[in-house]
């Protein structure tokens, strides 16, 4: 058959008919359809059989008890655990979003060597019998004591286990990073007795003295804290605030006292030299206390009102309202701890508002300040201790503290190996460029870190530890709260990676290195120890998942001893030059201290904190000078220059710059890290005489448009 | 070397003179489907709208366009039901400006949505409360109609319409268009209501929002009655624009007057109808739910009382009194600047009623929202431009278009070839 | 089966006194819902969060300034009157979002929305997200994701649901067991996180319920403007925008006049009046 055009034409315009009528295209513009409900890039959840499980967050010192909620036995969500004693029932923001840090694009997936300047993998045998080697060449040469450990909390099985590991190893240089737990203990050593902690019945007070503290930003056990706060209205307690800008805290309360940063222990100071001059209360709390004459005596010269206006910016005849406001309440309490409490603080600071409470009265009562003995449910059996490790033990710490070990060992080293645990010093530490030159003088770090952090990046080993979901573990409660509780966190689900339980580590490591350490070790497992040790509570807290060891006022008054306040000590901070004070600023919906945000918590942050690259400093417009919301500006310290993003805000003083803490991560996660800047960069540590502590709260800055 | 295809005795320029103004127009065609097609493939994060934006500047041109297309079913209307014979000479191409107007429309929409492949649950799940379902029904189906009105024109092609059967199709289409051309008016004056409709109703938003008439906010009439009133405008624009680039006369002065008188009137009772809607919606609408008129001019970068004063006084009044004024009306020069006054005025309509309703705050607590277009929507906007232009441009050159050309050209030609 | 006969009113009060900005809420309901999260968030006006927490100040200088963050779910509108015509629902051309008369909340069919953003546009609390980047979890994460609340695709528009699947699951329990819904057995994930207790949620309809309890809604149209129906006859609680007449079924509570006063907008003078007025009704309560 011949085909001209015209049946061609024909043909093509009845096969395009034929088409069209046909059911063909409906059919496709339909499957098109579902096929965008479907797309196989959009995951679709299995379905299963919903479980709740019980367990405590160890994100924080907080120690708030979880549910899990779990489909066929895979979590989807964490929840705050009702009824239970610190945080019946509520969470924050950090801990429902728990489950993002088991999938962490940062998290260390293997055990990993440093080969030049990049990490290899390596297997959990090479790992340990790697460290286990060089720790036996640093035993061999006799010299144990040049191990450090650097370790987050101070408290709970994972604590004593590896101060165990350092002791049998024979090294005394074991440090814990700044917080809020770390310094209480300090002060409760300074003014009352070595080895107590300091809890605040914030629940039972009526009138809560505030001295910076972000009781409701992330202070102390921070649901504990912010239902302690909610629950202010129905039992008519005060909260008055004394702090340089509107923090959430400042806020909610019901008075803010505004200061001078760096002069609430002056005021502290001031409110106890007006108590002391008044009432009858103060001179009668002080029989029996140490030191009190000359206390007193300093309080009378320093410390007259007009002084403490002229150094805090409180009008004298405030001072004394406050002063008697406090004393005459039922319940009162002095809180200190600026911010988060942790870094930047002084011993001076804590001492002095101790002190207030002391001579308020209000040690061991109930609604105001308890001094707690330790926890002691952990019963370890006996230290295997050989020749070196005694000898070792023996010898002088090489520092007081953790920021005076990194001054110490940028300037003439001092360790060959450090161990760095639940710690992430190159980050969470003032002057992180002076922290990271001082791990480069120690010869072999090896990190128990579970996330690529600016410190694992510096190690030589890292032996990668499972996350709180992953593991066994007991979690006491401290962190300020008048209560011990343990709580035990529980594997909520197999180790995502091939990671281990810290403690598990250990005793590998312990049992590599053989002979008496290995003694000391003797145990399977991490589990076989937890059992172990807790013995006594074991039981009840393994059936409830918490045990209350206390949470009544500790009987008796305990002696204050005034020594160290006594001779009127001072710290000169801010350091540098400028017409600012740059402060930082804790937020409650970023991460603070060696604690990394997740991409959850950093997406709920303002844009008024984190505007694209740029962190946003706070500053009050009064002082701004010609710089306008929003701008970028160059902000330029004694320790470093970074670009900012202004924010103008009426709720900080004038003269200061409120930067937000917990920003400006480096390592390899694009949600959380990258963003703005750490401000811990900008800021250098002043170590406080006495104490070792980082006391700088701040630094002096300018500002100029870029 | 296309002879064969221009209408018979037709002046045409030179065939790859032709070309070449095609390929550069064509160029930023395909600048634009590239975009067309970033959108599609990778979504719509290549624009700059967001979550506070969610109708920007192409709704802005699918708006506009459907409000300028307006000419083509309000010319219809009177040349065929009201039967204005001198319409004639303008209809062919009122019809295709149509054409394009819509087409654009229907394709700014199919980028516009996030799920371009579900567009028709529209159709199949629609909800008869949404103006918006009102609009796509109306819309497709005048578009067909829009179809039916081109087909005869093409038709007429030389050399299609030796073909017999299309010869008597074109014929017996032309018969009954009529029908079609009441269908297209019954149908655009609903579409052009319920887009106006698609602002009225959102009682969310006061700075949109208008009382009305039964389930129509004042709005709905609003906008029928501005597309009916400044799409001629725009269709003598067009044919304005077109006469310069052929330099050649297309249509007679008494058609293009006769539409401009009927413009102009329409705008004048437009702009009376839309200033009282303004004072009431300033004074009482807006006002009940808390809201005085400087809200909504105040406080921003860009949206002052000039845009307010730009489209009723300068962009309405204005036009409507230079057309119903004949010697003003009759005068080229005002005449074309009344044109040009009266296309801005709607087009300023349209992005007010567009885009201010989604800059204005309504929480006492949130700040206005501007937004920058990424060249992406710039593109994708620019695109249908893109595309009339060779449209008109193909159909000037192959279709009779222009009844009156040959004899409003043919002294001139005499004239040239003595 | 008396349980499907009820017509709830589920709705929330949140104490704006007692919100400390945490943030609990809305990683709560992000944790719940499957919500995505992308590089950069800082960009609000494209981040989804269903619950966003809006910071107010009084404009004062330090030491009086005050700050109230004010949690803004969406209000899950009953539109003018309270007749079910929300401003979102009354115009999805595709019926992809819905108002659940026997319960009051306004769903969105993820699967059935093709983008057309009308809903967003027609929203005053912009409660509304659209989905411009398919979303993405980091390997591995998409573990977490929960079977109850689709995961969304590019494209489409989300909001919140007042976490519907758990009212969904609480009442299969109940007619399994041939009750009634306890009132704690149904709360959003949001309720449940605030640490600092300052979510009341339940059944508006429901004079058992708290928040029936503190919002005293009356049933009549207020005679003020007819459009409001379910103004709180509490005079320290409030709606936003009350007065647009999107009757919404989230309320909040202040003890401050200036906070009170931010909910809604007022022209010179209207405010003194509203202030003395507010719970005027309550006479015929």
């Amino acid at each position: 058959m011949k085909i001209d055009r015209r049946s061609f034409l024909g043909l093509g315009l009845g096969a395009a008919a034929g088409i069209a009528l046909s059911p063909v295209g409906v059919k496709l513009t339909d499957d098109s359809s579902i096929w965008t409900q479907n797309w196989p890039w959009t995951p679709v959840p299995e379905d299963g059989e919903i479980t709740y499980d019980r367990s405590v967050c160890s994100l924080c010192p907080g120690a708030c008890g979880i549910s899990v909620r779990k489909i066929n036995g895979r979590p989807v969500k964490i929840e705050g655990l009702d009824d239970h004693p610190i945080n019946n029932g509520g969470a924050c923001l950090h801990g429902i979003a728990g489950l993002q840090y088991l999938y962490d694009p940062a998290r260390i997936k293997t055990p990993l060597k440093k080969n030049g300047n990049k990490f290899e993998k390596i297997s959990w045998d090479e790992a340990i019998s790697l460290v286990a080697g060089k720790l036996g060449e640093i035993r061999e040469s006799g010299t144990p004591e040049s191990l450090g450990l650097i370790s987050g909390a101070d408290n709970g099985s994972m604590a004593q286990l590896f101060r165990r590991f350092m002791d049998a190893f024979g090294s005394p240089n074991t440090y814990t990073m700044p917080s809020l737990e770390s310094n209480l203990a300090l002060t409760a050593a300074a003014l009352h007795s070595a080895d107590r902690s300091l809890g605040f019945d914030i629940d039972h007070s009526d009138f809560i003295l505030s001295f910076g503290a972000a009781i409701i930003e992330g202070w102390g056990s921070p649901v504990a804290c912010i239902q302690a706060n909610a629950s202010r209205h129905e039992r008519k307690a005060k909260l008055v605030q004394v702090d340089y800008r509107l923090s959430n805290t400042a806020n909610a309360a019901d008075k803010i006292i505004a200061v001078k940063p760096g002069t609430e222990a002056d005021l502290a100071l001031g409110l106890c030299a007006v108590l002391l001059a008044k009432t009858k209360i103060a001179k009668d709390s002080l029989s029996g206390d140490v030191n009190k004459l000359a206390f007193s005596a300093m309080l009378e010269k320093e410390y007259t009102s007009d002084k403490v206006e002229a150094i805090t910016g409180v009008k004298a005849a405030d001072v004394e309202a406050l002063a008697m406001a406090f004393i005459k309440a039922k319940a009162p309490v002095a809180v200190p701890g600026k911010g988060r409490g942790d870094v930047g603080q002084s011993l001076r600071e804590f001492a002095a508002v101790q002190a207030l409470n002391a001579l308020a009265g209000r040690l061991n009562k109930e609604g105001g300040v308890f001094v707690m003995w330790p926890a002691g449910y952990l019963k370890f059996p006996e230290n295997v201790m050989d020749d070196t490790a005694e000898q070792g033990a023996g010898k002088a710490k090489l520092a007081g503290s953790v920021t005076e070990l990194v001054d110490k060992l940028e300037k003439d080293g001092g360790l060959s190996a450090l161990f760095i645990y639940n710690a992430n010093p190159c980050y969470a530490l003032n002057n992180t460029e002076k922290v990271k030159a001082a791990m480069d003088k120690v010869g072999f770090k090896v990190s128990f870190s579970s996330f690529m952090d600016e410190t694992a990046l510096k190690s030589d080993v890292i032996l990668p530890a499972s996350i709180f979901l992953e593991r066994l573990e007991d979690v006491v409660s401290g962190a300020g709260l008048a209560k011990t509780v343990v709580g035990l966190c529980r594997p909520m689900v197999k180790p995502v990676f091939d990671t281990k339980h810290p403690g598990d580590t250990l005793i590998l490591l312990a049992q590599a290195m053989g002979d008496s350490i290995a003694e000391g070790f003797s145990w399977d497992s991490y589990e076989a120890c937890l059992e172990e040790v807790t013995g006594d509570i074991w039981d009840t807290l393994s059936d409830d998942g918490y045990v209350v060891i206390d949470d009544k006022p500790p009987v008796g008054t305990p002696v204050t001893d005034f020594t160290f306040l006594s001779s009127a000590p001072k710290i000169d901070v801010p350091m540098g030059e400028g017409d600012f004070t740059l402060v930082p600023v804790d937020k409650m919906r970023l991460a603070g201290g060696s604690m990394i945000s997740s991409p959850f918590a950093v997406k709920t942050v303002s844009d008024t904190v984190l505007s694209g690259k740029y962190s946003v400093v706070e500053i009050n417009p009064a002082t701004a000078g010609a710089l306008k919301d929003g701008d970028v500006a160059v902000l330029k310290t004694a320790m470093g220059t970074v670009k900012v993003k202004i924010g103008l805000n009426e709720g900080i003083m004038a003269g200061v710059i409120g930067m937000p803490r917990g920003l400006g991560h480096t390592f390899n996660n694009p949600y959380v890290a990258g963003k703005g800047v750490n401000v811990n960069d900008l800021i250098g540590p002043v170590i406080e005489p006495g104490s070792g502590l980082d006391a700088a709260f701040g630094i002096k800055a300018t500002l100029s448009k870029a | 070397m296309d002879d064969a295809l221009i209408p018979e005795g037709a002046k045409r320029c030179a065939f790859p003179i032709f070309m070449i103004g095609i390929i550069i127009v064509g160029a930023v065609l395909l600048w634009g489907v590239y975009a067309m097609f970033l959108c599609w493939f990778k979504g719509l994060n290549q624009t700059n709208m967001n979550d506070y934006y969610g109708f920007a500047l192409w709704i802005w041109a699918d708006l506009a366009v459907i409000a300028v297309g307006g000419g083509a079913f309000f010319t219809g209307l009177l040349k065929y039901i009201f039967k204005v014979d001198d319409l004639k000479n303008i209809i062919n191409f009122a019809v295709i400006i149509g054409f394009i107007c819509y087409s654009s429309a229907l394709l700014i929409l199919a980028i516009d949505i996030g799920q371009p492949l579900r567009g028709w649950f529209i159709f199949w799940h629609a909800n008869v409360h949404s103006m918006l379902t009102e609009v796509a029904f109306c819309l497709s189906c005048y578009f067909a109609v829009l179809t039916i009105e081109f087909i005869p024109n093409i038709l007429e092609n030389r050399q299609v319409n030796k073909v017999p059967f299309f010869h008597h199709l074109a014929h017996n289409m032309h018969g009954v268009m009529a029908v079609f051309a009441a269908t297209g008016a019954f149908l655009s004056f609903f579409h052009q209501g319920s887009l106006g409709g698609v602002a009225g109703v959102m009682f969310g938003r006061p700075f949109a929002y208008r009382e009305g008439l039964l389930i129509w906010p004042w709005t709905f009439f609003l906008f029928t009655w501005s597309a009916a009133a400044f799409g001629p405008c725009f269709t003598l624009l067009v044919t304005k624009i077109t006469e310069m680039i052929t330099g050649k006369k297309l249509v007679g002065d008494k058609t293009v007057n006769l539409l401009a008188k009927i413009s102009g009137w329409m705008i004048t009772t437009y702009i009376i109808a839309k200033i009282i809607d303004t004072i009431y919606w300033a004074f009482v609408t807006a006002p009940s739910m808390g809201f005085k008129l400087g809200h909504f001019y105040s406080n921003n970068g860009f949206y002052g009382y000039w845009i307010l004063i730009t489209e009723v006084i300068l962009c309405g009044v204005v036009p409507g009194l230079l057309l119903i004024n004949k010697s003003t009306r009759e005068n080229p020069a005002t005449r074309t600047i009344a044109i040009i006054l009266g296309v801005i005025g709607v087009c300023l309509n349209r992005w007010v009623m567009v885009l201010q309703i989604m800059a204005v705050p309504v929480l006492s607590f949130d700040t206005w929202a501007l937004y920058i277009p990424s060249w992406q929507e710039v593109a994708t906007t620019i695109l249908p431009v893109a595309y009339g232009i060779i449209l008109i441009a193909v159909a000037y050159r192959y279709l009779p278009v222009f009844p009156q050309e040959l004899e409003l050209n043919e002294s001139a030609d005499t004239a040239a070839q003595n | 089966m008396i349980e499907n006969k009820k017509v709830h009113k589920f709705g929330m009060v949140i104490d704006l006194d007692k919100c400390t900005g945490c943030g609990a809420c809305m990683v709560s309901c992000m944790s719940e819902n499957n919500v995505p999260f992308k590089e950069d968030e800082s960009n609000k006006k494209d981040s989804i969060t269903w619950m966003r927490v809006y910071k107010l100040t009084n404009g004062k200088s330090f030491p009086e300034t005050e700050i109230v963050y004010l949690p803004r779910p969406c209000q899950h509108c009953g539109g003018i009157g309270d007749h079910g015509h929300s401003p979102c629902v009354s115009v999805c051309p595709a019926t992809a979002t819905d108002y659940g008369y026997d319960t009051g909340i306004v769903s969105q069919i993820y699967t059935r929305c093709f983008g057309c953003r009308y809903c967003m546009g027609a929203c005053p609390y912009h409660a509304r997200y659209f989905n411009w980047w398919d979303p993405k979890w980091p390997e591995g994460m998409e573990k977490y994701l929960s079977p109850n609340v689709s995961p969304r695709m590019r494209g489409v528009v989300e909001k919140c649901s007042f976490c519907y699947h758990r009212y969904q699951l609480a009442r299969e329990q109940a007619i399994v067991e041939d009750r009634e819904i306890e009132e704690m057995e149904y709360q959003t994930a949001c309720t449940t996180a605030c640490p600092a207790g300052a979510i009341v949620f339940g059944d508006l309809n429901n004079p058992a319920h708290k928040v029936h309890q503190i919002v005293k809604p009356d049933p009549h149209p207020d005679p003020m403007n007819h459009k409001v129906v379910g103004k709180s006859r509490n005079p320290k609680v409030f709606r936003l925008l009350e007065r647009l007449g999107t009757n919404p079924k989230v309320y909040y509570m202040s003890e401050r006049e200036w906070v009170r006063k931010a909910g809604d907008n007022y022209l010179k003078g209207e405010w003194e009046n509203v202030k003395t007025h507010h719970g005027a009704s309550s006479s015929h309560g």
